[in-house]
């Protein structure tokens, strides 16, 4: 039988274990259209809802007139703010410490806002009625501004009281939210004033929004008989919403049943808990039927949570060889009109204070200020750690403009101010402690691979035929390296709503050498039946393609924070491998029992337990299994289960160099990206393949977000980029090609040494891009220019800077 | 939103001047112009059916006109609420003047909507509008010469 065995290396490819660029499990139906998401869920005597919304960016309720909506035939019933106040529910909790109303109650603060919900036989029939309900508003003064909203007296929120603190300490003025402050302010300012050089520069990153495809939406079924509510719906953090939905609702928690079945794409905005939740869980209480709610798309894009809309004001000095000594970033954050950011309860803004980047910065010094406006609530991680990709977009421009001011090579500054590697782990001025990294060998490779010297010189060529009349294209070399912090997070300073950011992992082998795990998190198109699978088989010794992976059910998975952030890799991979530790632990007894020597005479070797020094007698994994289950074991519970539970002992960082090469037309404003290189270094790598997969889908999103995607306002409150006509998503036509190359520097903490990826080309290529259009004008002045760099505004620049004759 | 443009028409000044603040003429040019009754002497209630890009929808709203300064000069203002569609406000001042035989009516219009009209009519807004201003005047003058002949 021994001749038989595999060898090593085979046994191993078998298991399709870490490293397997393995094909994704879940493709087979996405692919042909067996997918379930919300909105194919269909049960007996559904009913529909849609919102009567508010076309004004901040009005008082004079009145509501539901009589006509009434009336239509199909409809049920039309909930307002005075239908929920019994119960309430009018107003919800925000993750950020402060509360939102459900439907408006006296006035609304943003254009969108919910007013009244109607209930339905079809959805056709709810958005008859909603257009039937009448509703008189009078207009009130709008603030779309958050520095004119500090200055203004017309007050947003006439439900707080202007002199009491908020959820995150004193407010200084009845429009302002919180200040946050980290680093050290007076020892920074000395800094600033006795360097050789100080940069100073006003860095906007701009309003947009995550704008999955699959909007927001649920399904809520209240069985009466039983006292259970059943509650589908598009949630990337199903426990906590189900724990959020008990809090709020009253109902026990063991009577609540959250899904999230198949998300069609998240990317944060599917965090949060929405007014549609809490009224389809009302209305399906109140009628005993099941009621759906699907957002359309301009409800998603005006209402669901917004990410970014941060002016981050910042001083960077150094000295004249151009070493940084200190960082200054004053940041006005824009929350709109409620505070509904999504981050840990102790970070109100979120991990900003990643801002010193991938540089050893002695003395740093933030502070956010967290502003209402007449505009949507949110404030999500679109594709990112909490705002982590505002943090890094900001230190890669203010390097840029020091690179400036030095009238240094920008690739050169960064060189000489990375963190080293004998720092690691570095504790940043502003308190983080960064577990590993190598960033000047990922730098060099970056600059070798994109010729970097031979760029700078066909780049100084160009501007001498411009100059001369000879063409007008000009090239940029948009460089970024950055650093994330992921993986939220340490229970001892990340939770959300009280809970601790932990996440699980509960695995079940079968007794033919088969399994089943389950986790908190849920996938949204990471990937996750596929990656977790392989981390599981690379520590249990059973092929990745004999496990399931099953997410999203809270009835049935063990509780868990959800997926963004990067967590799920650095959280509940660590949980997954970790509770097959714990198999293996238990496999290794069983296979000393059958091999008749010490527990500690064994030894694991890919897919078996082999007699140390005697490795042709062994018990293969799926030979244990069997056993579990068959033969009675002195000592040891039949059965092979193992749950954990994971509480990271750190945040993982990793990092990447991003070099983006980008031709411009000066006279139509277009663009052309002639390179994009993109490394990236996640620590261990799970599947290759998946991960080449992220970056291309995360830089594409990046792309969008630096060159056109924004969400804008006029100065009535409207939001002018409702549909896909006016906001950016990229097709294949406006996407470019990629190159994704990697260095591997392991996490020191993670049980498998991964680092999490899915998130990092959002955060590295926005600078990237936005760094390659300024740069291409660097020779002509520019120093900052805000995004988005869409056609238009690219022209503009170049008209500003006189490029147009 | 500004729109402005002038339109000559061959009869008198005050005649013009007249004409714009009969009802009956100017809910004949007003384009889909459902009702529009005098409340006093310088209110009017309109309802009107107004059609951008995707959207339909019955504006009911009031008119407010300012005669101070005729036959010369005339302005008005308003507002009015689409439900669902959104809402729309703005005003227009009109100068008339004579030239020979004809009267020269300019004039400067400002608009600003909100809604679900400003979101999915945003780029085709000002074509709208334009569009409707020329097709008034243009029936408006018709129906003056029409009149006085």
């Amino acid at each position: 039988m021994n001749d038989m065995t595999p060898d090593r290396n085979e046994r191993q490819a078998n298991l399709k274990g870490l490293g397997s660029s393995r094909k994704r499990v879940e493709d087979l139906r996405f692919t042909q259209g067996k997918g379930n998401y919300v909105d194919d869920i269909k049960l007996e005597g559904m009913l529909h809802g849609d919102f009567v919304r508010s076309p004004y960016a901040h009005a008082r309720i004079k009145s509501i007139n539901t009589d006509a909506a009434m009336a239509l035939d199909g409809v049920l019933a039309v909930l307002t703010a005075k239908d929920l106040e019994p119960l309430g529910l009018h107003w919800m909790p925000t993750l950020a410490g402060d509360k939102q109303m459900v439907l408006a109650d006296g006035k609304v603060l943003f254009q969108g806002q919910e007013v009244a919900y109607v209930v339905a036989k079809d959805r056709y029939i709810a958005a008859d009625g909603a257009e039937l309900v009448e509703v008189e508003y009078e207009e009130l003064p709008v603030l779309v501004d958050p520095f004119e909203a500090l200055k203004s007296d017309v007050v947003l929120r006439e439900d707080l009281d202007p002199k009491a603190d908020g959820a995150h300490g004193p407010r200084k003025h009845h429009n302002h939210i919180f200040t946050w402050e980290v680093g050290e302010k007076e020892a920074t300012e000395q800094v600033l004033d006795s360097s050789d050089v100080v940069a100073e520069e006003m860095v906007y990153y701009h309003r947009t929004h995550p704008c999955p495809l699959e909007t927001c939406g649920c399904v809520a079924s209240m069985d009466k008989v039983n006292g259970k509510l059943t509650l589908y719906g598009t949630f990337q953090a199903p426990h906590a919403i189900r724990t959020v939905v008990s809090l709020i609702s009253g109902l026990e928690e063991h009577n609540i049943r959250v899904i999230s079945p198949d998300i069609g794409g998240g990317f944060g905005n599917k965090v949060g808990a929405y007014p549609g939740y809490v009224c389809s869980v009302v209305a399906s209480i109140v009628t005993g039927l099941p009621v759906k709610w699907v957002e359309d798309r301009m409800e998603n894009l005006m209402t669901t949570a917004f990410a970014r809309d941060y002016w981050m004001k910042g001083k960077i000095s150094a000295t004249k060889e151009g070493k940084i000594t200190g960082l200054w970033c004053h940041t006005t954050a824009d929350h709109g009109g409620f505070d509904a950011c999504a981050d840990p309860t102790k970070f109100p803004a979120g991990f900003m204070n990643i801002c010193t980047g991938s540089y050893d910065i002695p003395t740093a010094y933030l502070a956010v200020d967290g502003v209402y406006t007449n505009k949507a609530p949110g404030g999500v991680a679109y594709r990112c750690s909490f705002r982590v990709t505002e943090a890094a977009y900001f230190i890669e421009r203010m390097i840029e403009v020091l690179a400036i001011e030095l009238n240094m090579d920008a690739a050169e500054l960064r060189r000489i101010n990375f963190i080293k590697q004998d720092q690691f782990p570095y504790t940043s001025a502003l308190g983080w402690e960064y577990d590993s990294g190598d960033y000047h060998t990922a730098w060099d490779k970056a600059l070798v691979a994109v010729g970097y010297d031979d760029l700078r010189k066909e780049q100084a060529q160009r501007v001498e035929d411009f100059k001369a009349g000879k063409t007008r294209k000009l090239l940029g070399i948009g460089l970024t390296h950055f650093t994330e912090i992921v993986g939220a997070g340490p229970v001892k300073n990340c939770d959300i709503l009280g809970l601790g950011m932990f996440d699980s992992c509960e695995i079940r082998i079968h007794p033919t050498g088969s399994a089943i795990a389950r986790l908190g998190t849920i996938s949204q198109g990471q990937g996750h039946a596929t990656t977790f699978a392989q981390i599981l088989a690379s520590e249990i010794g059973l092929p990745a393609d004999s496990i399931t992976i099953e997410e999203g059910d809270t009835d049935t998975a063990p509780y868990g924070l959800g997926t963004y952030g990067s967590r799920s890799t650095p959280v509940a991979g660590a949980a997954t491998a970790m509770a097959g530790r714990k198999i293996r632990a238990k496999a290794q007894m069983i296979a000393a029992y059958m091999l008749e020597v010490h527990d500690d005479d064994v030894e694991f070797d890919v897919d078996r337990f082999v007699v140390k020094g005697a490795p042709e007698r062994f018990k293969t994994m799926k030979e244990i299994a069997f056993a579990a289950y068959n033969q009675a074991i002195p000592g040891i519970e039949p059965g092979l289960e193992a749950v954990s539970y994971y509480d990271p002992p750190n945040m993982t960082y990793p990092f990447g160099a991003y070099i983006c090469v980008m031709e411009i037309d000066v006279d139509t404003g277009e663009h052309e990206i002639r390179q994009f290189y993109a490394l990236d270094d996640c620590g261990t790598r799970i599947n290759p393949m998946i991960i080449e997969g992220q970056v291309h889908g995360g830089l594409t999103e990046a792309l969008a977000i630096a060159m056109g995607q924004e969400i804008a306002y006029d100065n009535m409150g409207n939001v002018k980029t409702g549909t896909l006509m006016d906001f950016f998503l990229p097709t294949a036509w406006e996407t470019p090609n990629y190159t994704t190359d990697h260095t591997t520097t392991p996490s020191p903490h993670h049980p498998i040494g991964a680092k999490g990826v899915g998130e990092s080309p959002n955060v590295g290529g926005v600078p990237a891009f936005s760094n390659a259009v300024h740069d291409a004008f660097r020779a002509f002045g520019l120093r900052q220019v805000h995004m988005p760099h869409d056609h238009w505004r690219i022209w503009k620049t170049a008209n500003d800077l006189g490029l147009h004759g | 939103m500004e729109l402005s443009d002038e339109i000559e028409i061959s009869v008198p000044v005050q005649t013009v001047y007249d004409a714009l603040n009969n009802v009956d003429i100017l809910k004949k040019c007003i384009p889909g112009c459902e009702e529009l009754v005098r409340k006093s002497d310088n209110q009017l209630e309109a309802k009107v059916v107004l059609k951008v890009g995707p959207v339909k929808a019955r504006f009911s709203g009031q008119v407010t006109l300012d005669a101070s300064r005729g036959p010369e000069k005339f302005s008005l203002s308003g507002q009015g609420n689409g439900g669902a569609a959104g809402f729309a406000k703005g005003g227009a001042d009109v100068t008339l003047s004579k030239k020979g035989n004809v009267t020269v009516l300019s004039y400067k219009a400002k608009a600003e909507i909100g809604g679900k009209l400003a979101q999915l009519g945003s780029r085709l807004i000002q074509g709208t509008a334009k569009k409707l201003a020329t097709k008034f005047f243009k029936s408006f003058s018709e129906v003056v010469v029409e009149e006085t002949a």
